[in-house]
Formats: C-alpha cells, sequence, structure tokens
C-alpha cells in the first residue's frame, strides 16, 4: 500500500468528496515516489473554506504601521513626529476624526492631547490648595516640590508647563505609571495640568526595561484601536494578528476567525538556540504549541468548527450548568405532583413533598397510598401510579440527559486534550526507542509525532461539534453533521489506540505503514467536517434550537 | 534616604510647624485645622483629623481619618478611610471607604496629605449623590434631604463628638446621647412611628428597622411601598 491514502466514500457521503468541494490541496499526491514524503512539508498554498486570511505582524512592523501613520499626520498638519504621535494617541489613531477635529481648532487639540500648554486664562480659577510648583529653574536653591530634596547638586527638570521637580522624582514617576498603571500617557506631574510628556522625555527618564514596556503598551493602545488586528493571547507573545476578514461583527455568523500569531510555544525562545542540536530544537518546539486563537471572542484556542455565539452560548451553559446538574441528576428526584425537585437526606422512603403535601414512595415515586402497609419495603414496582410517576420524572429529567449527553461527551476530548501533552511525552520516548531498535532514521519516526499532533487537533475540533451539536435544530442537517462527526470520531479513537500500542521491533514497518494511513484519513475526515461546517455557515444551512445573537430565531418546534 | 521617607517626614514636620502657628492665629485660618498624628512607631500609617465644616450636618463634630502611605508614595495616591463613622453618600457607612476622584485616578504628586485632608473636609461641604459609595444613604439623600441632614446630625452627634463635649455643642437640638442609648431608629434615619407600627406586627425591631432602611422608607417614598412589600421583605 503506497503512502498516498486515496480516500474512498466507503462510509462517506459523495457530496463531500474532495473534488466536489473545488478543494485544490496537494493531499493526495503521494506520487513524488519518495517513501519519505509521507506528509507533505511544505506549507499548504491555497486555503480551505474553514481557514481565512490573515497575516501575523511582528511588535516592530506594527511599530511600522504607527510610524507611518504619524508621517502622514505630521505631513498634513506640519507639526513635528512627537507632537503627531500624540495626538493620534488622543483621537485613537482615528486619523479622518483627528484631521476634522484639527482642522476645526488645532489649538484645542494640541492642548486636550496634552501636546501644547493652554492659553494663560486672563484670571485663573483658584484650585485646590497645592503647594506652588513654581520654583523657577534659575533660582539658586531649587528645592524639589515632590520629594522637597534640596541637595546642591539636583537639576530641576520640567515639561514646556514649567512644573518643576528633580530628575528623580520624574523618573519615579514615570516608571510607576508605565509598570504599575500600564499607562502610556504620563501627564505633568502638576495637579490639573494636562500636558503629557513627549516620548524623547519618557526615554531619558526610565531605564531600557521601562522603556521597552512604553513601547510596548503604544503598541496595545494602536492594536486595540484598530478594529482589524488583534493581540496574541498568550502570555509574553508580543505578536498581533491582522485579519480584516473577521473585524466586523457581523461576519463572525459566517466564518470562525481562528488564526495563529505564528509564534509558539512559551517565550522563552531567547534560550540560546545555537548550543541546541536540531533534533532538541525540534522537540521543543513540538512540545510548545502553536499559539492559536479565536479573532473572534475571547477563546484562546480554536472552536472550529462551531461559530463564536454558539461556542460562547455553550462555555456559559457549562460553567453555569454541569456541576449543578450533575448533582441534582445524581441526588434529587421530582416530586410527582408538583414537580418541585426534592432531596432525600434521610429518613424512610414515606416522602411527604414540603411544597404540596403529596405523599410518595422515594423507591418508585408511586403514590404512598398505593402502598398499604409495606413501610420499608417497596415491591410494589410495575403499580400503575408509580409507572406515570416515574413517565412524568423522566420526561422531566430528558431535557437534563440530554445535556449531560453532549457535555459528557466534549469533557472527555476535553480531558484527553489535556492529557495529550502525556502522550506527546510518550511518543517522544517510543520515537528515541524506534531510532535504537530499528534502523529507522530520526526523520522516518517522525510519524509518531504528526500522528499524536492530528489526534489533538481533531479531538479539538470533536470537542467542539458536540457543543454545536447540541444546539443544533433537529433536522437531516443536524443528522448529516452527525454523521461526520461519527467518522471522524471513529477514526481518532483508532489512531489513538494504534499510537498506545506496544512497540515490538519487527512489527514496525506494520505499525508505521497503519499509523501514517489512518493519520492521512483522519486528516481528510476532520478536514470534512470542518470543510462541511464552515460552507454550512456561508449557505446558511444551520439553524438553532436557540437564539444566537446574528442569527435568525430558532425554528417552530 | 528615598522619596517616599523624607516627603513624609517633610509633610508631618511641616505639619507640626503648621499647628503652633495655626494655634497662635487660629481665628485667621479656621479651615485648616486639621492634625496628622502618628499611630505607631511607622512614618506610614498615620491619623489625620479635622472637626466638621460649618453650616454642615458635621458641623461640631471631630473627624478622624485612617491613613496609610504605600510604598510608591508620593507617585501613586495615599490610601485613606474614615475611622469616626460617617453618614454621608460618599462615605461607606459600615466601613468608613472613601469615594473622592483624588483618592484614585485624579491623584497627583504635588498634592499633600494636609491638602487631601482638606478636600476631604470640602467633600463632607458637597456630596456627590450620583457617584455614591453608599447607595443606602445616597437614596436617603435624593428621597429626602431633610431628613438625611437629620441622621447626618445625629451620627455627629453620636460618633464625632467626644462624650463631654455633646453638651455645649448641641445643646438646644436634643439632650446629650449617651453611647450606651443610641438610638437605633435615629441612626437608621427612619420615623420612630414607622417602625413601631411594624414592629407591633409581631417583627424583632433590629430586623424591621434593618428591612425599613434597606428599603429607604423615608419622606415620599412611604408612599410608594405598600405595607406588604415590608411585611413581605419581613418574611423573608
Amino acid at each position: 500500500m503506497s503512502s498516498d491514502y486515496e480516500f474512498s466514500d466507503e462510509e462517506g457521503d459523495d457530496v463531500f468528496d474532495d473534488d466536489d468541494m473545488g478543494m485544490q490541496d496537494s493531499d493526495g499526491d503521494g506520487d513524488d515516489g519518495m517513501d519519505m514524503d509521507d506528509f507533505k512539508v511544505a506549507p499548504k498554498t491555497t486555503r480551505k473554506a474553514y481557514e481565512l486570511e490573515y497575516d501575523s505582524l511582528t511588535q516592530a512592523s506594527i511599530e511600522k504601521l504607527m510610524e507611518k501613520d504619524v508621517e502622514h499626520i505630521r505631513g498634513i498638519f506640519g507639526v513635528d513626529a512627537s507632537t503627531a504621535g500624540l495626538l493620534l494617541r488622543h483621537m485613537s489613531w482615528n486619523k479622518e476624526r483627528l484631521i476634522e477635529k484639527y482642522m476645526d481648532n488645532a489649538n484645542k487639540m494640541l492642548v486636550a492631547a496634552g501636546a501644547a500648554v493652554p492659553e494663560p486664562e486672563p484670571t485663573r480659577p483658584s484650585r485646590r490648595p497645592t503647594r506652588k510648583a513654581k520654583s523657577p529653574p534659575k533660582s539658586e536653591t531649587f528645592v524639589c516640590s515632590i520629594c522637597f530634596d534640596d541637595a546642591p547638586d539636583l537639576t530641576p527638570l520640567a515639561l514646556d508647563c514649567t512644573h518643576a521637580a528633580c530628575t528623580g522624582c520624574w523618573s519615579a514617576y514615570i516608571t510607576s505609571k508605565i509598570r504599575d498603571e500600564a499607562e502610556h500617557a504620563c501627564r505633568c506631574m502638576a495637579e490639573g495640568c494636562a500636558l503629557v510628556a513627549p516620548d524623547a522625555f519618557v526615554r531619558a527618564a526610565v531605564d531600557d526595561e521601562t522603556y521597552v514596556r512604553f513601547q510596548e503598551l503604544l503598541v496595545r493602545h494602536f492594536v486595540a484601536c484598530t478594529p482589524h488586528l488583534k493581540f496574541c493571547p498568550y502570555p509574553a507573545c508580543t505578536n498581533t494578528v491582522s485579519c480584516p476578514a473577521a473585524a466586523s461583527k457581523t461576519s463572525l455568523t459566517t466564518v470562525v476567525p481562528i488564526v495563529s500569531c505564528g509564534a509558539r510555544g512559551m517565550s522563552s525562545a531567547s534560550a540560546p538556540a545555537a548550543s541546541m542540536t536540531q533534533s532538541q530544537e525540534l522537540v521543543r518546539q513540538a512540545s510548545g504549541k502553536e499559539h492559536k486563537f479565536c479573532f473572534g471572542c475571547i477563546i484562546d484556542s480554536d472552536h472550529r468548527p462551531v461559530v463564536c455565539g454558539v461556542a460562547l452560548l455553550w462555555l456559559k451553559k457549562c460553567r453555569d450548568d454541569s456541576e449543578t446538574a450533575n448533582w441534582i441528576k445524581s441526588n434529587t428526584k421530582e416530586c410527582g405532583k408538583c414537580m418541585s425537585t426534592i432531596e432525600k437526606n434521610g429518613g424512610c422512603n414515606h416522602m411527604t413533598c414540603k411544597k404540596c403535601k403529596h405523599e410518595f414512595c422515594w423507591v418508585c415515586m408511586g403514590p404512598w397510598s398505593e402502598h398499604g402497609t409495606a413501610w420499608y419495603s417497596c415491591n410494589r414496582y410495575d403499580e400503575k401510579g408509580g409507572v406515570d410517576a416515574r413517565d412524568s420524572q423522566s420526561k422531566s429529567r430528558a431535557s437534563l440527559e440530554r445535556y449531560l449527553h453532549y457535555y459528557n461527551r466534549w469533557a472527555n476530548h476535553e480531558q484527553s486534550a489535556k492529557l495529550a501533552l502525556d502522550l506527546f511525552a510518550k511518543t517522544e520516548k517510543k520515537m528515541e526507542e524506534m531510532q535504537i531498535t530499528s534502523a529507522l532514521t530520526w526523520i522516518e519516526v517522525q510519524f509518531m509525532k504528526k500522528a499524536v499532533e492530528e489526534v489533538d487537533k481533531c479531538r479539538m475540533t470533536l470537542k467542539w461539534t458536540y457543543a454545536m451539536a447540541y444546539y443544533l435544530a433537529k433536522g437531516n442537517q443536524k443528522d448529516l453533521f452527525e454523521d461526520n462527526q461519527r467518522d471522524l470520531e471513529r477514526a481518532v479513537e483508532d489512531l489513538s489506540e494504534l499510537l498506545e500500542s506496544p512497540i515490538e521491533p519487527e512489527n514496525i514497518p506494520t505499525l508505521r505503514q497503519k499509523v501514517t494511513d489512518k493519520t492521512v484519513y483522519v486528516q481528510k475526515r476532520n478536514t470534512i467536517v470542518l470543510e462541511d461546517t464552515a460552507d454550512g455557515f456561508l449557505e446558511g444551512r444551520w439553524t438553532w434550537n436557540v437564539t444566537v445573537d446574528g442569527f435568525d430565531g430558532p425554528e417552530e418546534a | 534616604m528615598n522619596a517616599r521617607l523624607r516627603r513624609v517626614n517633610k509633610e508631618i514636620a511641616e505639619k507640626t510647624r503648621f499647628l503652633t502657628s495655626s494655634h497662635r492665629d487660629c481665628k485667621n485660618d479656621k479651615t485648616s485645622n486639621i492634625r496628622i498624628d502618628l499611630i505607631d512607631s511607622s512614618p506610614f500609617h498615620l491619623k489625620g483629623s479635622f472637626p466638621g465644616p460649618e453650616d454642615t450636618p458635621y458641623q461640631g463634630g471631630h473627624f478622624e481619618v485612617d491613613i496609610v502611605i504605600p510604598e510608591s508614595y508620593p507617585f501613586q495616591p495615599v490610601k485613606m478611610k474614615f475611622i469616626t463613622k460617617v453618614y454621608h453618600p460618599n462615605v461607606s457607612s459600615a466601613s468608613g471607604a472613601i469615594c473622592l476622584d483624588i483618592l484614585k485616578d485624579a491623584w497627583s504628586p504635588v498634592l499633600t496629605l494636609k491638602s487631601t485632608l482638606i478636600s476631604l473636609q470640602s467633600l463632607l461641604c458637597s456630596p456627590e449623590p450620583n457617584d455614591p459609595q453608599d447607595a443606602e444613604v445616597a437614596k436617603h439623600y435624593t428621597t429626602s434631604k431633610h431628613s438625611f441632614e437629620e441622621t447626618a446630625i445625629y451620627w455627629t452627634k453620636t460618633y464625632a463628638m467626644p462624650p463631654g463635649a455633646q453638651g455645649s455643642e448641641a445643646k438646644g437640638k436634643s439632650t446629650a446621647i449617651k453611647s450606651d442609648t443610641r438610638d437605633e431608629v435615629a441612626i437608621a434615619g427612619l420615623e420612630k412611628a414607622h417602625v413601631d407600627q411594624f414592629e407591633a406586627l409581631g417583627f424583632p425591631r433590629t430586623k424591621v428597622i434593618d428591612v425599613l432602611r434597606r428599603l429607604n422608607y423615608r419622606g415620599a417614598n412611604v408612599a410608594q411601598i405598600t405595607e406588604d412589600r415590608v411585611v413581605e421583605e419581613l418574611l423573608k
């Protein structure tokens, strides 16, 4: 069997055949005749229906964008770069509004942005009694108005407003603003003075580390003000993703904007890479996962195939309901008459509902009156009253059961995904073993790692398909969706099992063949699920059983 | 010596100098009758105090404020809260926490302990019920300013006056109040008749006071809250 596993339609629908989807990926081209080419190495150039166009930008390239805007404003207004920067920051980088307002009243704009001192008013309203910060730099004994230091070597420092303080105080003030408050606009220390310290002033006042943070804050501010940019939410990552396709709220009903900033792992990447061997480096990369996140909502992971609105709805439901629901299910029953939820906290089986005073048997749920004198043991399972009571009981439990059905599967995949890290470690060990026990080279045993990665990815997809299925309205579409889901799940479980199987030197070639084939198959099934769902969103094929933001209301049940 | 310690020492020293001078010509500078004292040996935990401003319900009272100087003072604001219980929309009636812009984002390093305490004093003159710290007090204030002021005066008398001074300061308003016979109804700013009315239905007095205060059963509001609603709350 060659490595180019032809995806057959034995159990799939013809509709989902690759060719019908107009997909031109290179999955099937094992024609190179190279045994090594089990998995394509080159990144895919064609985009799939469930993928969006996006760009990953480093902090430096964002700074370039900012510079471009500053330069633009500088050219129009004829001000210096620092002033243009302050103006843009003040107007949240909205160039059009800035130009409009600046043309209206340039001076007012400059004062509001903290770039110029307001014209002295003829009668100054008396402020709160503060110590006058007026200590003209020329005076012989300068006393800092902040720390009251009067050392002779003290250098007074002030912005254009001449509110002087010593360099030490300025440095401590700006550092505290940047470090503690994460504030990029450091206003003058004098009360009521709105002048903002220009970048050069900040640069001179703080140490390198704080200035780096300052620049980061500026970039963050710029990114936050630009709808088509989003900061990578992974800790210590400074990359930004640009995704114009998902910039508007309305687009989120048709696409799931999962993006990746391009970085991997935690940002300890600055560790000496040169001292690492190639394999160590690759292993390190593998253990650090790709920074994948959703551009449209706050979920920091891949929630395809389901759209943001439904994903958030599901997460909220899980947070609110799961534990409570589990507890209720295992510890309570409903009163057969008034449907109050009852917890039996001791005593005999003769229950009296606190609310409606209905007397019933805890075991069979039938009315107590039918029990006669059979006090402590209920053997009247088939009594009509009991059956009826249990019927209505089961009805009220059905919705809970339904939810738990989906929730348990969801949680299961989530759990498995968490265990994926262990699997990675185990796989690594196996890979090493294989290199020793067989003549395979390092590159040839990569199929294991690839398979583990694929399983992890598919579990993620599977997890979210359960959230989707819970909210999908009943019908043919849902049946098709669940068929796809089932096929994927079955394939993933098969592959998982293969990965866990023990390795014997003599069966390594067969195992390799099996794993490789299965991986390609799983990959295809995953693509099918994702692609079909994504197309469904574009075509508006999916209907929900609840109201979801941006979609039509649920269909008449 | 770091900036924080130098600054606090200077402020305390200046305060002392200021005090002696203000004792001398107390008449000329009434607004600044402000004291700052050490609580223990640390210069970073202080107690400020000032008299209640005149022509307000707080007149005649002596208000104490707990002051904690944070590590990054003077670049971050001082932490202040009332030790003396104050009935004021911007001061928590339970904890003494203060809602004032200069203690938060409007802080500026040129502000001093003294100027901040003066701001607190002026806060007592001009409550901001639209930005309340204590919602129940603020509701009381907006419903009936008169009734609010009566309660605030009562609180001032009960909590902010030394037992001996009450007779002279508050003469003509009411008889001296001993601390052990505080009138819970007046403290809650309620009418005695209302409390008696519901107490007569068999509810404990403290609970009645609690519920009526929560419902803001005062002034024009009384007409809008039915008796059933009160009883319903009482039964909860």
